[in-house]
């Protein structure tokens, strides 16, 4: 046992040794700094917008790359954080083949058919992989929001999956569905006395060994590969029992509130407004340090109706001319609006070294899906700081199917989380860093 | 799991057209080959050619291994004259070596998805670069088509499962079907997973992920049920609620009409005072622009609203109109919660405007559930004025959820009553016609029934000598029992399960309520949540008779077994052969089985496309939600139809007669179908009603809701009726955007794909089969021209409609008929899609190339009583795979 810790704590130490030159030779400076001087947690943010954007208006143009680019039109409300944003071209998943999907693959860039005999298959996306690491000093590893879904036929082009994080297993994440639900889990503190939640917990723990004694002996009596399938269960109970722990350990901390304090949102918020109050909700939940990780699986279908579209989601989607374009270029401009939005609050709100929250943040903001069904040159707009990229450019890779992944791996390194590859990434996308 | 008897058959029986490459150089390999009469061979051939020689021959199985996806070497030319400058062993340019690569595509997967990329470089148009000599049109569709074909035969051969069924965990349908078989009670089961997203069918085992998320979730859906069905309350007294419609709308419409009057000469005077924004201050109004918005007060809202107010009728009652403010005359019952569960009936003393479209003179009863409507269902209306007829219309309330029940007169989706009503106010000066006029509406319930005996069950009654504890432990071993399908649960197991009782006990608990934790984590345990099937042993891939009493209801029921087949499958007898079918036609003769059809056609078909797009009530206005979901609903009721009276699997391309309901018949245009109820009805012989290729869901699935999809269409009959699917639409091909501002016809639209090498090798099998069904409308409806509409019904063009056509084979038609004609000559391939798609559905895993003798018995099987649906169920469940593990 000695022995073991011993030899983890070198490979630890001599990991952290290799990382550093490489990190600097890169020039991640304000990684490299973080040893000596104290600094703000970096914080990492996807919103993904399922079904993809008007594919001749959302980016600017291919030829007109660099700092002075021509900002496109329909994303107008951007223009004012042009200098911290980053539109790049030319990022794909090559390995995407579902037209109907933009978010199930968006963060992981898994082939769906990896797996003979198995229609489905997935990995760890980005986000949870970042969580693995950045999520351990506090309350919550990550936190996914979601819009409700509307099930198979079209919906909001997200496809399969419960939010935008898939974890280790490849398996969906859920999410939380409504601002109420993000609220409470965020910033609710329970008035249940210590010993009863304590009490909970051990219930929790005692359901979970009754499962297992069954899953034991469901175990031993199955084939072998009838038990890897198995495994899926056991995988579960061990991460309920992860989350247990942590629960364990934060039990009697009271929930941070922000400054001033939210209230709780209405239920019956819905669409383009549901989507203002989960930004002030993840805003908050960054001032409070309640987590460092968040995704955001946006609503679609909603978002068009509750700005008056009279059309489903993947009507509009299929845009010619006429009504279906007017709502996608509708969609595409109020969704600028809304990152605009989400920006200034980011830019507004100070941490304690003096810095804001978006220049520790590392924003994306896209989908797998550019336009109908095509599944190249992804719709991807990064901003803020914390990543340490250099912002404000256009760019268009040269290899029309750079991988979607070499921007989540940079991104990965950018924050400081040790991995050396994610997916299919063949490396960083240089064009980024400083 | 199949054992294989011999893996590779003798090589004199693989056809020359399947040549073994070896791995190497390609090129030396290439003139190494050339005396092989090079052909080619398509994917649909070969596996014809494969199994027919599998029937021929002694041997029991395929071997997966036998069967390879090639490239026909004449392609090296291509490959050489275009590819190799920038992609052979020394430059390999992007890491690209093609001198090397294998023609066998199914060598490893690694060559596979080299070819793979091939194919996407050269769809896209990527490659060759265009600075570089590019392929003639001629070669590259020739090119692109073998590839393409062998691709999907690759993917197919190198993803096969080899017969192995994954442990399957229920899908949602099957949990909730499940979970009412033990409780009596639907449990609301929309916070778990749809599994149908993941693979072509929800019981596909590999498919059927688990996440910590729904280890929960079930937990929690579980206790929600136990708790809705032990702890129910008794049935409250029945009661009925009686709606007088006038009371609210009579007051209600007068105040409108007496607003719209007084808007109106705000407006007049608004004008007057000219037109600015102080004369709309003036007047009421906010500013020119709102003011100038009340133009239609007169014509859009007071004139309907007077109308309806001087009907003598409608002091008494109510006609159904539809105003442009304020929307439908809706009979809305008061909420049900979701603890007064049971039967209720609704009736309506209504009448007709027999002069009022057929549309209009329905009742539509939904149910509201926070902002979510379902409909429930429709009913004619068709007592005159003079005197009504009172409807009754039957609704059960599922515990567990708040729920509302309204009338009101058919809807289409979205906004489209509206725009239809602004178009009528121009046509007939008021609107909507009301079709219906109600007297009353009332709900009665709810009606007294049985005690739930699912409870009854699972609390029997305690002995008096019972100790309270050995009680509950009975009650929990008896009801794991069940829920685990006949699998004895571990002692250790239930220890705990009465160690988990004793504590809420404890704690406070009732009897009853201290039983439902233990309980409820017995519904989230693996015995219960998956199909556990015991690792065979060596002598036996066979499955126990309780396996296979459990594998078929969850086939043809998609619930457990009842007592009796569960007690056939116990005792071993289900394993004979004439008790097995026996127990079949039980199980098909069951209502239960509609799941079955339901769920089996809806995924076979790809049924969800019905519901994919918004059809604008402005463009097809007779497309209406009832039309829809009973469009939808014809696909169910005719399959059902042929297998309950035994008819012949050819109905399904080509019949005499339709099976529809009223709503469908008026939408059809057929007479004389009264009542709500389905059945057959025969259609004249030149109707192009019978048959799916001519039903209005099959139109409108290959249809955007705007515009028909000859290519859509295609599609779906290649892959669906003809079994021979072209291969997936490529990604990331460019649109044809250039063309978007052109107004062209469908096929001319469509013929453009022709022009391009990539497109054209698949779509010259495709398109014409669309141009066939052209006569259809994006919504079903017979058309003898292409009207293509713009903003607010404009005509922007108009085409007469041409479906002649050519099949693939060379076979030509003329009109749609002859196309139909031409589908039905194909039935064996039919029954062979049918068959595929049925060993898919119901053994749960992708159908594979190991598969392929069984599919060819059972169609044999199934042809020799003209393929008739129930025989395929019968051969595939008295097969040997169905049987085994």
């Amino acid at each position: 046992m000695k022995n073991n810790i011993t030899r983890r704590a070198i490979l630890k130490s001599s990991s952290a040794a290799i990382a550093l030159p490489f990190l600097e030779s890169f020039g991640f400076r304000k990684f490299a700094a973080a040893a000596t001087a104290p600094v703000s947690p970096k914080r990492m943010v996807w919103l993904g917008m399922g079904f993809g954007v008007t594919a001749d208006k959302w980016f600017p143009h291919q030829d007109d790359v660099g700092t002075d680019y021509t900002f496109p039109d329909i994303l107008k409300p951007l223009e004012k954080h042009r200098h911290d944003l980053t539109f790049l071209q030319n990022l794909m998943h090559k390995d995407s083949q579902d037209g109907h999907s933009g978010s199930t693959f968006w963060l992981t860039g898994a082939n769906r058919y990896a797996v003979p005999g198995q229609s489905f298959h997935n990995t760890i996306s980005v986000d949870q992989l970042a969580a693995e690491q950045l999520g351990t000093d506090t309350r919550f590893a990550s936190i996914q929001l979601c819009a409700k879904g509307k099930g198979n036929s079209g919906g909001d082009g997200h496809g399969p999956g419960l939010s935008l994080a898939w974890n280790r297993q490849g398996k969906p994440v859920s999410g939380l569905e409504t601002p109420v639900a993000a609220f409470h889990r965020l910033f609710s503190n329970e008035n249940t006395p210590l010993a009863e939640r304590q009490a909970r917990l051990s219930e929790q723990r005692s359901v979970l060994d009754t499962v297992m004694s069954d899953a034991k002996s469901v175990q031993g009596k199955i084939s072998k590969s009838d038990n890897e399938k198995l495994d899926e269960y056991f995988e579960s109970v061990r991460e309920i029992e992860v989350r247990l722990s942590k629960e364990e350990q934060w039990l009697g901390i009271e929930k941070k509130q922000p400054d001033p304090p939210l209230t709780e949102p209405s239920d019956s918020l819905i669409g383009y407004e549901e989507m203002g109050v989960m930004v002030d909700l993840m805003v908050a939940a960054m001032q409070v340090d309640a987590t460092r990780v968040f995704t955001y699986r946006m609503p679609v279908d909603t978002m068009i109706s509750s700005l008056g579209a009279g059309i489903s989601a993947h009507t509009m989607s299929h845009y010619s001319h006429g009504e279906r374009r007017d709502v996608s270029e509708m969609r595409d401009f109020h969704n600028a609006k809304f990152l605009a939005r989400f920006i200034d609050k980011l830019k507004a709100s100070k941490e304690a070294d003096g810095s804001s929250l978006f220049d520790q943040t590392s924003l994306t903001f896209g989908t797998n899906l550019f336009s109908v069904h095509t599944l190249r040159n992804c719709p991807t707009l990064i901003a803020g700081g914390g990543a340490g990229f250099k912002q404000g450019q256009h760019i268009v890779m040269d290899d029309p199917k750079t991988p979607l992944c070499n921007l989540w791996l940079s991104q990965l390194k950018g924050c400081g989380v040790n991995t050396d590859s994610f997916g299919d990434s063949t490396g960083l996308i240089n064009e980024l860093i400083t | 799991m199949m054992l294989f008897t011999t893996k590779k058959l003798p090589s004199f029986l693989t056809p020359p057209s399947l040549p073994r490459h070896p791995g190497g150089n390609a090129r030396r390999h290439q003139r190494l080959v050339a005396a092989f009469a090079s052909t080619t061979v398509a994917l649909r051939t070969l596996k014809i050619v494969a199994s027919g020689l599998i029937c021929s021959t002694t041997f029991a199985h395929a071997a997966t291994d036998d069967l390879q996806a090639v490239m026909p070497d004449r392609h090296f030319d291509v490959l050489d004259t275009y590819c190799l400058d920038c992609h052979d062993s020394s430059t390999e340019k992007g890491e690209v070596n093609l001198e090397t690569l294998s023609f066998t595509l199914t060598d490893d997967i690694r060559t596979a998805e080299i070819w793979n990329k091939v194919l996407n470089a050269m769809n896209s148009g990527e490659m060759p670069p265009e600075d570089k000599k590019q392929v003639s049109a001629e070669e590259k569709t020739e090119f692109l088509r073998d590839l393409s074909e062998q691709m999907v035969l690759a993917r197919s051969v190198l993803s096969d499962s080899g017969g192995e069924i994954a442990l399957r965990r229920l899908n949602r349908r099957e949990y909730a079907n499940t979970l009412e078989a033990l409780l009596g009670i639907r449990p609301d089961t929309s916070n778990l997973p749809d599994d149908r997203a993941n693979a072509e069918f929800d019981t596909e085992g590999a498919s059927l992920y688990f996440s910590s998320d729904q280890l929960e979730q079930y937990l929690g859906t579980a206790r929600n049920a136990l708790e809705l069905a032990l702890l129910a309350k008794p049935l409250r007294e029945s009661e009925i609620i009686r709606i007088e419609p006038e009371e609210f709308y009579y007051p209600h419409y007068a105040n409108l009409a007496a607003e719209s009057l007084d808007r109106a000469e705000r407006y007049y005077s608004f004008l007057g005072a000219g037109g600015t924004d102080e004369a709309a201050k003036q007047f009421g109004f906010l500013d020119a622009w709102q003011g100038n918005r009340s133009s239609g007060a007169i014509s859009d809202r007071f004139v309907p609203l007077q109308k309806w107010l001087d009907a003598p009728e409608n002091k008494k009652g109510a006609a159904l109109m539809i105003t442009i403010k304020n929307g439908f005359t809706q009979m809305k019952f008061p909420q049900l919660r979701a603890w007064q569960p049971g039967k209720y009936v609704i009736r309506v003393r209504a009448a007709t405007y027999e002069d009022d479209p057929a549309r209009f003179r329905y009742l539509e009863f939904s149910r509201r559930e926070d902002q979510n409507a379902t409909r429930l269902g429709w009913r004619k209306v068709s007592a005159p004025l003079n005197d009504p007829q009172v409807i009754e219309f039957p609704i059960e309330h599922e515990p567990g959820a708040d729920a509302a029940y309204w009338v009101q007169k058919r809807t289409h989706m979205d906004r489209g009553d509206k725009n239809l009503h602004s178009i009528y106010v121009e046509e007939n000066g008021y609107g909507t016609p009301w079709g219906v006029w109600i007297d009353w509406v009332e709900m009665e319930g709810p009606l007294p029934e049985e005690p739930n005996p699912a409870v009854a069950k699972v609390l029997f009654e305690k002995e008096d000598a019972q100790s309270e504890e050995d009680y509950a432990r009975e009650v929990i071993r008896r009801f794991t029992t069940q829920a685990f399908r006949g699998k004895q649960p571990e002692p250790d197991f239930v220890d705990k399960l009465v160690t988990r009782f004793q504590i809420k006990r404890a704690e406070g608990e009732d009897l009853t309520q201290a039983l439902i934790d233990p309980l409820a984590i017995v519904l989230t345990s693996p015995s219960f949540l998956y199909m556990v099937e015991a690792a065979s042993n060596e002598t036996s891939e066979k499955l126990t008779g309780t396996e296979l009493a459990n594998r078929l209801s969850y086939f043809l029921w998609s619930e457990p077994p009842d007592e009796e087949l569960l007690a056939l499958g116990k005792d071993g007898k289900l394993a004979k052969p004439w008790i097995l079918e026996k127990q079949t036609k039980r199980l098909l003769a069951d209502s239960r089985s509609d799941r079955f059809i339901r769920s089996f056609a809806f995924q076979w078909l790809e049924m969800y496309r019905l519901g994919m797009f918004a059809f604008e009530g402005r463009d097809y206005p007779e497309f209406d939600n009832a039309a829809r979901d009973s469009a939808g609903e014809e696909i169910y009721q005719t399959i059902s139809t042929l297998l309950h009276e035994k008819l012949p699997l050819r109905h399904l391309l080509k019949s005499d007669f339709v099976v529809i309901n009223d709503v469908l018949a008026d939408y059809y245009g057929i007479e004389g179908v009264e009542g709500h109820h389905w059945r057959k009805v025969t259609v004249p012989k030149d109707s192009p009603r019978g048959g799916l290729i001519g039903s209005a869901a099959v139109a409108a699935m290959g249809s955007d809701g705007q515009r028909s999809s000859p290519v859509e269409r295609g599609v779906w009959v290649l892959r669906k009726l003809l079994n021979d699917p072209p291969p997936p639409a490529p990604p990331n091909v460019p649109q044809l955007s250039r063309f978007e501002d052109e107004i062209l016809s469908s096929r001319d639209l469509v013929l453009i794909h022709q022009q391009e090498p990539q497109c054209a090798q698949c779509h010259q099998k495709i398109d014409p089969i669309g141009f066939g069904m052209e006569n259809f409308d994006a919504a079903g409806m017979w058309r003898e021209t292409d009207v293509i509409r713009g903003r607010k019904q404009s005509v922007l063009g108009e085409f007469p409609i041409d479906p002649s056509g050519t099949l693939n084979q060379g076979r030509t038609f003329s009109s749609f008929f002859e196309l139909r004609d031409l589908v039905a000559d194909e039935l064996d391939g039919f029954a062979m899609g049918l068959t595929e798609a049925l060993i898919s559905y119901g053994l749960g895993r992708p159908f594979g190339f190991t598969d392929h003798e069984l599919a060819h018995k059972i169609v044999a099987q199934a042809k020799s009583s003209d393929y008739e649906i129930a025989d395929f169920i019968h051969a595939l469940v008295q097969s040997k795979t169905f049987q085994s593990k």
